[in-house]
């Protein structure tokens, strides 16, 4: 394309011939202010706030809008003539008499000295600068806005004024829109979405949460409209280190380790299973995960403890043992779920103040100051009410009762069976093995033990390490524990790992097998029964090779080897037969 | 006739000396308007009597009856013109027919009731060619119009029609076509005055294909009906046009946006288009030079903004009518962004003169920057409206009061409107000297405009412009306040709304004159009205916008003591603004009852042959009765007088005695 | 003829022929648009979608192009279609006083049909026929030089069985 040089304000510069005037005054740092302008969309011009003076040094001049006026060769632009300024004063007093006041609206009032709008203001919150229907059209292709009507009666519109199928979701009309005409709500009015991570509308391209580690932002291959239309990159184009690859994929890496340490975690219980107490019926009722992520600063209501419909609770339930100490679920006690319990009363009580009730069966508070955050709860007027929450529903049976979810539990301190209501009930859930704990013991050829936890080679005496030598164990997927001891198993975990590998050299027993390679004939009998995973077959002689680290000498590939190629070191037949012949020698 | 195709310019020739010797051999033909004008006035059933009337008496006679396009003179319609003799009988009723066939077509008598009698003069004008509504008028464009059926393609070929196309075809070439437009200096007739030759060129020389051709007949301007006429009453002199344009710019594709509101205009164009398909003037291999070229209808929506010419294209793509930034030019990226070349119907038509008649007697006709003539629909209060072809380079004054035959009533002249919505409203009156007359208040500008020739630009130096060609014509009773809010309250709904400045800036601009018209005026409304009108002028995006302050600017200019009458005085002088005035009837009364029928509030009180009085609080300010009234007995006075004026009658009425005689107004 | 007002019966068909009969051009979009409008006497929405699918526009722009123009209505209109003329010549001989008389008559605003759908009332700028100002059409029928009176004789005319085909023809005074 031919370049042709141009003037503004009397800065000279090169630009591609019809480029727009605009973009070049930008890259001189001279900023023309614009409403209805956005990069990535064609210009529209309709809002002529951007009127500049064209000139061609010869005494013709012209106002054209910046945005859209192509660049010729000897183009001179004059951004700030008394003449413009006083055209961008009068278009933006008009479009003010019949906007509502908004801040990017006021801003450009206050930079262009408008004291008072000679003819008021209004109450449209939209400026028709078709930002939206342009977004549609052009990048996300939905096509699902379009301007209706005509004159003052213009205004933006889905086809037929209705919600239609056409439109997608993406967000993009509300993300561009100026003033906050348009805005993305959830269907059924909730404003607060009490789900895990979910932040708001489904974004293609976010940050998953403020705090999120790595804090960079990755794309939702669901909602991004390349991946569904092939259209957009936008995100692509505006990023300037040019980090965006969308054919980027998943890899395979395999990496040669000596020693395992797994740190799979747990998962915990899913409330819904436990149809009594109304999760996922009800609104309101949410897990203690779900309300360590409302409570957190950054997640999606700022730290504010909210009910669905946006306003505070004035009471709240603490429901303990959910899914723990259960003949029907869990028979175990989950062990933290007595002290995040309260910790969340303590919470939000001081974000609230509302009335909180905690329903227990044994209050668990081991160790050191944990009992003495117990009675300054207590102190708090914190309700503490033993008994196992027997069911949750919205049934009123009295007025009181109208509007709120009312827990029944039998107070065992008092003998009293009791109706209690409440604005919002958070379940604690307790802590259950992972559901892949079983595949993942197999790969690591380790065991599992009752309840799926991972199984440690000792309770007492060896609680991180496994059966298999190399394989340790950190964490709760060994069983529920809390963080502290969570790290106390890592740094075990750690420490044993290491001293494996500061030491160089393992001891093994001597008993180990040994294939003779001559008789071996890779019929892979013994390579299934190892419990060691201690027998491989060789991919080029097909014959079969232990691998003395790993073998314990338990005997059971030597007697299963049909060959008799498998032959224990020390312990061969040879030398059984020949201990049997020496002591049969004195009879 | 066989409908036959015409492969050379040699069989176009024969063909029209074959039908001009059949005609000449005919005898009588009778013709009736059947313009829109005269159909609303039931000339279709005035034809029908026509034709039962021969039947009955003159059946096998060498009698023709040839509905026509549109004579012009719509005020007496229906008009039936007999031929050859040219004997111009007007307002002819069915019933007339009879008599018309007996007395004229049998016994070649006049019949003397139906003859037009100069109002001025008293005169009776037996021939259509002496009325001095038509013989000062150049009827070159309209000039077919009242001898040819629009529906006979033989009509128009045996007046010489598509001859200039065979000239264009086969002795030249596109460049030199485009030379000889240009040398004839014609300019745009829609309304922007762009010198044709130029645009032709600008698209000739354009890069892309395939290139358009277009013909804007979306007439939007109300007070505007000469794209209609000439369409209805003539349509293959645009379609002529418009071939000889493809040629020139290297064009196979043609497209003519009609307004949805001319149905017939439609219907006679598509007849047109299909006749000429069918004889080998439009299509594969016109006249057998090897052309091809198409013309598509097609019908516009109801959008005035569809008249600027990027409403139109995008119109035409199946969109808004919503224009665009007009910095690359429409013959480069137009319709589909290709080069378009887009003219006004009447333009078109001027094209088959010029090449038939060359461009040097084209520009010998109207001013140095004017060429040609321009077709005026002359409306308002005037005596004789209608549409009226002119050389430019006429007076105002020759338009209105010789061809228009004044004002009626004996009324004040007292400005004339041109350029529609985007025009304004000059100065003007019958006296020389531009005297104020009683009903105004002062004034700052003492012009008189009545001799100001019609010109492009001698319309535009004074604040007004030739547009499209309506030209409406005010008397004192007409107030400009009131015609600037008519025109803002059109332009207003008639706003594409995509740009801010027309938008918002017509809203404000109108609220300001609604204001001022109900006497809540405010001192800086003026200097308001300015600020805005430079806003709209510097930023709008098309033209509807920044044309849309030229009513308002024009009538400050002129009629500058009428707004400060309006705003301080809270008085309206023409006696228009409803909220300002007060109907009363006076002492002249004579008790004919005329105006009792006409009230549409029952608000006039009264027997006949006594004083009728008008309830104050009855009365919506309508004026009806101030029009009808012949005796000037109805007064209208600033709001709240009403009741002395009448009050004032009460004392002063007599009863009328045959002696007396009495003086209509 | 019917008046199709709420259902739209066998509508696939009968605009699939309109859209075909222009060639699907999309230059013709108003066209196909306007010849919908005759068939139902207005635009319904089931239609508009129809026309979308048969020329693979976008629903959002057929909506945008049927609001835009003067001539669609997507609410039914009324038997009589009543058109005052309200251009400049006609607005100088005071049309606005016929257009306030069939407002009072008819008890509607222009745009608007009547309950009974009877009348629609509208207003048009400029029907080309100045010369005979005040102008009212009805059901494309042309009346002119229109007074108060006249509406009554012209509404009193509609509202029998047919519409009158000779318009009135007396002179302004």
């Amino acid at each position: 394309m031919a370049k042709v040089a141009i003037k503004i304000d009397g800065q000279p510069i090169e630009v591609e011939e019809n480029s727009y005037v605009l973009e070049a005054a930008r890259t001189l740092g001279i900023d023309i202010p614009t409403l209805c302008h956005y990069p990535y969309v064609t210009p529209y011009a309709a809002c002529r706030i951007c009127s500049v003076e064209a000139r061609d040094g010869k005494g013709w001049s012209k106002v054209v809008t910046a945005c859209n006026y192509p660049a010729w060769d000897g183009l001179e632009i004059v951004t700030d003539t008394p003449r413009v300024l006083r055209a961008r004063r009068v278009n933006l007093e008009m479009l003010m008499s019949r906007s509502a006041p908004h801040p990017v609206l006021q801003r450009l009032a206050d930079r262009l000295e408008i004291k008072e709008p000679r003819w008021g203001v209004g109450d449209n919150t939209c400026i028709l600068c078709g930002l939206c229907v342009r977004v549609c059209d052009e990048i996300v292709g939905a096509h699902a806005l379009t301007f209706s009507e005509r004159g003052i009666f213009r205004k933006v519109s889905t086809p037929y004024d209705q919600e239609t199928g056409d439109c997608i979701l993406c967000g993009a009309c509300a993300k561009v829109c100026p003033t906050g005409h348009i805005r993305m709500e959830d269907a059924d009015g909730r404003s607060v979405i009490h789900k895990e991570f979910t932040l708001g509308p489904n974004a293609a391209i976010t940050v998953p949460f403020r705090q999120s580690i790595p804090n960079i932002p990755k794309i939702d291959p669901a909602q991004c409209i390349y991946f569904v239309t092939g259209g957009c990159t936008v995100c692509s184009e505006a990023c300037p280190k040019d980090c965006i690859n969308f054919e980027d994929t998943e890899r395979s890496e395999e990496i040669e380790v000596g020693t395992i340490i797994l740190a799979t975690g747990f998962k915990a219980f899913d409330a819904a299973r436990l149809k009594r107490y109304g999760y996922g019926l009800y609104p309101n009722i949410i897990t203690s995960v779900e309300c360590e992520m409302m409570n957190n600063a950054s997640g999606p209501t700022g730290g504010r403890v909210l009910l669905e419909n946006g306003e505070q609770p004035r009471s709240i339930a603490i429901v303990h043992c959910v899914g723990s100490r259960d003949a029907h679920t869990n028979r175990y006690c989950s062990r933290v779920c007595c002290m995040y319990s309260l910790k969340l009363a303590h919470l939000v009580k001081e974000r609230t103040g509302a009335e909180v009730y905690n329903f227990y069966i044994d209050m668990r508070t081991p160790g050191k100051g944990y009992e003495e955050f117990y009675e300054r709860l207590l102190e708090e007027n914190v309700h503490f009410i033993r008994g196992r929450v027997a069911e949750i529903s919205d049934w009123a049976l009295d007025p009181s009762e109208e509007g709120k979810l009312v827990i029944r539990v039998e107070d065992t301190l008092i003998g009293v069976v009791r109706r209690i209501p409440v604005d919002m009930v958070i379940l604690s859930v307790g802590l259950e093995a992972q559901p892949d704990a079983d595949d993942v013991r197999r790969m690591f050829n380790i065991s599992c033990g009752k309840d799926g936890w991972f199984l440690e080679r000792h309770p007492k005496l060896a609680p991180v390490s496994t059966f298999t030598d190399g394989v340790f164990l950190a964490g709760a997927c060994q069983g529920p524990k809390d963080i502290p001891d969570c790290v106390a198993q890592a740094g075990a975990a750690a420490a044993e790992a290491l001293a494996l590998v500061d030491r160089g050299y393992v001891h093994i027993e001597p008993n180990t097998a040994a294939v003779d390679a001559d008789q071996c004939s890779g019929c892979r009998t013994c390579t299934a029964l190892c419990p060691y995973s201690a027998i491989s077959i060789v991919a080029d002689t097909l014959v079969a090779q232990v691998n003395e680290a790993l073998c314990k000498g338990c005997g059971t590939c030597v007697a299963a080897c049909p060959s008799g190629a498998m032959q224990q070191k020390h312990f061969t037949d040879e030398q059984i037969l020949s201990e049997i012949r020496g002591v049969l020698a004195y009879v | 006739m066989k409908p036959q195709r015409l492969t050379s310019s040699q069989m176009l020739r024969d063909l029209k000396e074959d039908l001009v010797r059949r005609r000449s051999e005919s005898g009588t033909i009778i013709t009736v308007c059947a313009g829109t004008g005269c159909l609303a006035c039931g000339c279709e059933s005035v034809t029908a009597a026509f034709r039962a009337a021969l039947q009955q008496d003159l059946s096998g006679a060498d009698v023709e009856i040839r509905t026509t396009g549109c004579h012009g003179f719509c005020e007496r319609g229906p008009l039936v013109v007999i031929q050859p003799e040219g004997i111009f009988y007007q307002r002819v009723k069915p019933s007339d027919a009879k008599l018309i066939v007996e007395r004229t077509i049998k016994h070649g008598d006049l019949v003397r009731k139906l003859l037009y009698r100069d109002p001025l003069t008293g005169e009776t004008i037996i021939h259509e060619r002496d009325i001095p509504f038509y013989s000062k008028q150049m009827r070159l464009v309209f000039g077919k119009n009242g001898f040819m059926d629009p529906t006979s393609i033989h009509d128009y070929i045996a007046l010489g029609g598509y001859e200039a196309l065979a000239k264009a075809l086969f002795t030249m070439q596109p460049e030199q076509i485009i030379d000889e437009v240009k040398k004839s200096g014609l300019r745009g007739r829609g309304g922007g005055g762009f010198p044709t030759g130029r645009k032709w060129q600008s698209c000739r020389k354009a890069k892309g294909h395939p290139r358009y051709v277009i013909c804007n007949a979306d007439e939007g301007d109300p007070g505007a009906f000469m794209d209609r006429s000439l369409l209805e009453g003539n349509p293959h002199a645009v379609i002529e046009g418009m071939i000889i344009g493809a040629f020139a710019i290297g064009s196979n594709d043609g497209l003519v946006y009609v307004r949805n509101e001319y149905p017939l205009a439609v219907k006679n164009l598509r007849l047109a288009i299909a006749a000429a398909r069918e004889y080998g003037l439009l299509g594969k291999n016109i006249l057998g030079s090897g052309l091809d070229f198409n013309i598509e209808i097609s019908r516009g929506g109801g959008a005035f903004v569809c008249g600027e010419s990027t409403a139109l294209m995008a119109s035409l793509e199946g969109k808004c009518g919503e224009p665009r930034a007009k910095y690359i030019h429409t013959v480069e990226a137009g319709l589909w962004n290709k080069p378009s070349n887009l003219n006004n119907v009447e333009t078109w038509a001027n094209v088959p003169l010029i090449i038939d008649k060359g461009a040097e007697w084209f520009a010998s006709i109207g001013t140095a920057g004017s060429k040609g003539t321009k077709v005026f629909a002359l409306t308002g209060r005037v005596n004789n409206t209608g549409l009226v072809e002119v050389p430019m380079g006429i007076s105002l004054r020759e338009i209105i009061c010789d061809i228009g035959g004044g004002v009626p009533r004996n009324k004040r002249l007292k400005g004339v409107q041109t350029g529609g919505p985007s025009g304004g409203i000059l100065r003007i009156s019958e006296n020389g000297s531009g005297a104020p007359g009683d009903k105004t208040t002062g004034e700052t500008e003492a012009v008189n405009l009545i001799d100001l020739p019609v010109d492009f630009d001698e319309l535009s130096k004074v604040g007004s412009m030739m547009g499209s060609g309506g030209m409406i014509v005010l008397d004192e009773d007409s107030c400009v306040v009131d015609v600037a809010k008519y025109f803002l309250t059109f332009l207003q709904e008639e706003s594409c709304g995509k740009c801010l400045p027309c938008r918002e800036g017509i809203r404000l601009m109108r609220n300001i004159l609604i204001r001022i018209s109900e006497g809540q005026g405010r001192s800086d409304d003026i200097d308001v009205l300015e600020d805005i009108s430079q806003c709209l002028a510097d930023t709008s995006l098309c033209d509807l916008g920044r044309s849309a302050p030229n009513p308002i600017l024009s009538t400050i200019r002129y009629f500058r003591e009428e707004y400060v009458a309006h705003i301080e005085h809270h008085t309206c002088p023409a006696g228009v603004c409803k909220a300002l005035v007060s109907h009363a009837i006076n002492e002249k009364c004579i008790g004919c009852h005329a105006c009792f029928k006409v009230c549409p509030s029952d608000a006039i009180v009264g027997k006949p042959k006594e004083l009728y009085t008008i309830d104050q609080e009855k009365c919506i300010q309508c004026g009806a009765c101030y029009q009808i009234c012949n005796y000037d007995a109805i007064d209208r006075v600033k709001r709240g007088q009403g009741e002395r004026v009448q009050r004032r009658a009460r004392e002063l009425w007599k009863p009328r005695t045959k002696a007396e005689p009495v003086a209509a107004a | 003829m019917n008046l199709k007002v709420d259902t739209v019966t066998e509508p696939e068909e009968i605009i699939s022929d309109i859209v075909k009969g222009y060639q699907r051009r999309p230059n013709a979009l108003i066209m196909i648009l306007q010849d919908v409008q005759a068939h139902y006497r207005y635009l319904p929405v089931a239609a508009l979608d129809l026309v979308a699918a048969e020329m693979g526009l976008p629903r959002a722009q057929i909506y945008g192009v049927a609001t835009f123009y003067r001539s669609f209505s997507l609410k039914p209109k009324g038997r009589n279609h009543i058109c005052v003329c309200t251009g400049t010549a006609c607005h100088v001989r005071q049309a606005d006083v016929i257009v306030d008389k069939l407002q009072r008559d008819l008890a509607i605003n222009p745009g608007e049909t009547t309950p009974d759908m009877e009348y629609s009332l509208e207003t048009v700028n400029c029907l080309g026929a100045c010369a005979l100002g005040p102008l009212v059409t009805a059901n494309g029928v042309y009346y002119g030089n229109m007074t108060v009176a006249k509406v009554d004789k012209m509404l009193s005319q509609l509202g029998g069985k047919g519409t009158s085909d000779d318009s009135a023809t007396e002179q302004a005074a």
